[in-house]
């Protein structure tokens, strides 16, 4: 298996609280690897410290084989990383253009065009509101500039912060459609809650409980282990 | 009629000025959340150090050509000095301000405390440093000979000088316009102010962004300083902590990191300040705290500001 | 505990304090020790906004110049009497409450570092007011009130005395103050304010709290130093300066200590006394800011917690390592 990136137990402090204390995993290329756990299990730290927004203080990151562990972050970014927040970290006074061409790192680029031609044939809101402030838009909308955002630099893997949080079931549907047209252009790490929409998507799975892997499998072991399920997901089985 | 003319044009050039020293107070808070409380006494180094070549240029031609103040090219020469004596000015501030930055503010980043602190320091080694260099007491400020003096345009008086600030201070917001609305750096800039974390994870070393602000900001405050002494025919230390609180005025009624907020509010006190020194001149200041009191009470972000 | 854990310092400071008339009557040492008593009031009220909430304010002065101005005018204008002197000083309580009231309403509700403008700004108001308003304050010349002060305080031995059981009750207020509930919440909101927040506590109430008490404090202070000079002066209780001595005297002495002002006020004032000698011999000394400047940079960079607080992270250090080595010579024994 080839793998993009590749946790190493990794460790990472907020101030004295100690929230990862040992997660490993592997993002193999070219699939939608998704991690899954409760609230406060550290999923969103997991993606923060990727991005070396809360350093690791122990372990490794490695991004194709080498250490990026203690780079900052628009280094890490520049490597081909691209980054859809919980809360899409748009800018709400910036036109949904600005916002994406902040993002375009070379505008001669012809890929990155084309990317953009791409991405906004597949969320065809945006050109609509191409000229009007991202603080308009609705929150599915944000969801989408802040992937398009993402997708554009040619990056080869995007970290994707639970994007279904807070959305309308239509918006999901549309949102799963989206990824798995994203997915066979780029690598996906997926954190996600909704397990519809994780098991739509999703290749392999990582789940995290109190800040450490606890389990890595394809969704049909997932699937199939009631176990694992109700104990970190809170999902039981319907008694028919 | 003609009072009210003389009065706006005063108080516009006065307003000009401090949105010199606002833009870059403003701009600063607004990206890096750091007060910058040595910001009147960066732009007073502009100011005497602008000064000081203007004067001393001035002096050496006049030195070296004998009856060099009669000849018709004196006057040229002399703005030249005056020009001169800005870039310098604003170089120095430049200079100070990418120090300060780098030596003070960088090393204890992301405490907004400890960095407020600092440029309080800043400011205390900045302004003692002019007396020892310079004294402390006033030093005539003269205003070039080309543009002393007037028009006389019908009933109307337009004090040259007043004009000048005024034109210099629209082309400087016209480029900051051009800046933050056209380039690249001015997107990461408005960017930067809404969501500094985003802005990195886009491959955009922030930082960087940082210092050029920084040094832009101070270099602007370094041009109101020098600007400022010919308008006022004289320069004294204490006089950037003096405009530095009429920025302040400036930067919390226009609204965190606005330049077009600094602009609006800066002529607001000027001509605020203008008819209140002519009408009621004891209570110039007092008016300005005031209209600033109201607008924290109706909008607590300021006029143009988003966030609070 | 604080005091406990400052203790011998603390009784040094006490002995000091009793026994210094004992050993000299030089009016002039007297009248450097009473204002260096008063300035620590100044200092510790400081020290609870910038130490104990986190919050920094550029116009802390303009509560000691309420003070100031309160009973040098009663008593210039109202003559010698007692009640005239309680009156300045429940003038003085109230105006600085009611002042530090409406600017924390308009500031404190925004992001911290608008307190620093708004205070600077509100504090240059009073300053300009009573520089302008001359029939009342005499504006920059100030007045002289020596011969409607009572005697009793205008004995420089009685009023060292006074001085330094105010410092000592101001100081026994404000350490309790710290301790209690509210102090506490204070601290929460100095480390997190967002947690504090969201722990239920309403945070801009308490930074009000906090404002009020240090501005209150600050006038008292600011009514003892008019009675030490025998004079007002708007420069003088007004002047930006004396914020910045407050700054000075808390960084130095130790943010978030108490007592660290203490300490801090007296090494500002004597030095400052020392280097105004020493500016005889060279004029760079005149420019003693300067060096107080880069010392109080230094001290923000490398030491943020001052003296004190530099102090008492040495001596855990060293009492938490003698507990280590006691542990390991029981263990080996």
């Amino acid at each position: 298996m080839n793998s993009l990136l590749k946790l190493n137990e990794v460790n990472t402090h907020i101030n004295q609280f100690h929230i990862l204390q040992g997660v490993s995993l592997e993002i193999p290329i070219h699939q939608v690897t998704v991690l899954l756990g409760r609230n406060g299990a550290g999923k969103t730290t997991t993606l923060r410290t990727i991005m070396g927004l809360t350093p690791a203080s122990k372990g490794q990151v490695l991004w194709q084989e080498k250490d990026i562990t203690a780079l900052p972050t628009y280094k890490i970014a520049q490597l081909g990383i691209g980054f859809v927040p919980e809360d899409q970290g748009i800018f709400p006074l910036l036109t949904v253009a600005e916002n994406i061409k902040i993002a375009i790192q070379d505008e001669n680029d012809k890929q990155t065009q084309e990317n953009l031609e791409w991405i906004l044939n597949i969320f065809p809101d945006l050109k609509i509101a191409w000229k009007r402030p991202a603080g308009h838009l609705s929150g599915g909308q944000k969801q989408m500039l802040s992937i398009a955002r993402a997708f554009i630099n040619n990056n080869t893997l995007l970290l994707i912060d639970e994007p279904s949080k807070g959305l309308a079931p239509i918006m999901v549907h549309a949102l799963i459609e989206a990824i798995q047209e994203i997915k066979s252009k780029t690598t996906i790490l997926l954190v996600e809650q909704n397990f519809y929409m994780a098991s739509r998507v999703g290749e392999t799975f990582y789940i995290l409980d109190d800040g450490k892997t606890v389990y890595q499998g394809n969704i049909k072991e997932l699937v199939e282990n009631e176990n694992l399920k109700r104990k970190h997901l809170g999902i039981y089985k319907k008694t028919v | 009629m003609e009072q009210i003319f003389v009065l706006t044009l005063n108080g516009l050039a006065t307003g000009m000025l401090i949105f010199l020293i606002a833009a870059g107070l403003s701009l600063i808070f607004g990206l890096m959340d750091v007060l910058n409380f040595s910001h009147g006494a960066l732009s007073m180094w502009g100011a005497y150090v602008g000064l000081w070549i203007y004067t001393g240029l001035d002096q050496f031609w006049l030195q070296k050509l004998s009856g060099f103040n009669t000849s018709p090219w004196y006057p040229m020469v002399n703005i030249l000095d005056f020009f001169v004596g800005i870039l310098g000015g604003m170089l120095v501030g430049a200079l100070l301000g990418w120090l300060v930055e780098k030596y003070m503010i960088r090393p204890v980043y992301g405490n907004h405390v400890q960095q407020i602190l600092i440029t309080m320091g800043v400011m205390l080694v900045l302004s003692e440093a002019i007396k020892l260099f310079w004294g402390s007491n006033l030093i005539a400020a003269p205003v070039p000979l080309m543009l002393d003096g007037s028009w006389q345009i019908g009933s109307l008086v337009v004090i040259k000088y007043r004009l000048t600030i005024i034109i210099i201070g629209l082309i400087v917001l016209g480029a900051l316009y051009w800046l933050m609305q056209k380039t690249k750096i001015g997107l990461y800039v408005r960017a930067g102010v809404q969501n500094k974390e985003m802005v990195q994870t886009l491959g955009i070393n922030v930082r960087k962004v940082f210092t050029l602000v920084f040094i832009l900001g101070t270099s602007l405050a370094a041009l109101g300083g020098m600007l400022m002494g010919p308008f006022m025919n004289q320069v004294y230390p204490s006089m950037g902590i003096e405009k530095q609180l009429l920025a302040f005025i400036v930067v919390v009624i226009g609204g965190m990191g606005s330049i077009f907020g600094s602009a609006v509010a800066g002529m607001i006190v000027g001509i605020s300040e203008a008819f209140m020194l002519y009408f009621i001149p004891d209570a110039a200041l007092a008016v300005n705290v005031l209209l600033m009191a109201f607008v924290l009470l109706i909008k607590p972000s300021g006029l143009f500001g988003e966030r609070g | 505990m604080q005091i406990l854990k400052n203790r011998g310092v603390f009784i040094a400071l006490l002995l000091v304090g009793l026994l210094l008339p004992l050993f000299t009557d030089s009016q002039p040492v007297l009248l450097l020790f009473t204002r260096i008593f008063i300035l620590a009031i100044f200092a510790m009220s400081y020290d609870i906004l910038l130490g104990y909430t986190g919050i920094i304010s550029f116009g802390h002065v303009m509560y000691f110049g309420i003070g100031a101005y309160s009973i040098s005018l009663l008593l210039k204008h109202g003559g010698e009497s007692w009640v005239n002197v309680l009156l300045a000083a429940l003038i003085a309580v109230i105006l600085s409450a009611i002042v530090s009231l409406i600017v924390g309403i308009l500031s404190l509700r925004l992001k911290n570092t608008y307190y620093a403008m708004i205070t600077l700004a509100f504090a240059e108001l009073f300053h300009i007011v009573s520089l302008k308003w001359r029939s009342l304050t005499y504006g920059e010349d100030g007045f002289n009130f020596s011969s409607q002060i009572p005697d009793f305080l205008k004995d420089r031995f009685y009023f060292y005395y006074i001085s330094f059981i105010a410092l000592l009750l101001v100081g026994y207020f404000l350490y309790q103050f710290t301790k209690s509930p509210t102090g506490k919440v204070l601290v929460a909101i100095r480390e997190n304010e967002a947690r504090a927040e969201m722990l239920g506590f309403s945070t801009l109430y308490y930074k009000l709290i906090s404002s009020t008490v240090a501005g209150v404090v600050a006038s008292l202070s600011g009514i003892l130093y008019a009675i030490s000079y025998r004079y007002v002066g708007s420069a003088s209780v007004f002047g930006m300066d004396k914020t910045i001595d407050a700054l000075l005297m808390t960084i130095i002495g130790g943010v978030g200590t108490l007592f660290g002002a203490i300490i801090g006020a007296g090494i500002i004032n004597l030095a400052h006394q020392f280097l105004a000698d020493l500016a005889n011999f060279h004029p760079i000394f005149e420019r003693w800011l300067i060096f107080f400047g880069i010392l109080y940079i230094l001290i923000v960079m490398f030491f943020p917690s001052g003296i004190l607080g530099t102090f008492n992270k040495y001596k855990y250090k060293f009492q938490s390592r003698k507990v280590e080595r006691d542990k390991s010579h029981a263990n080996s024994s």
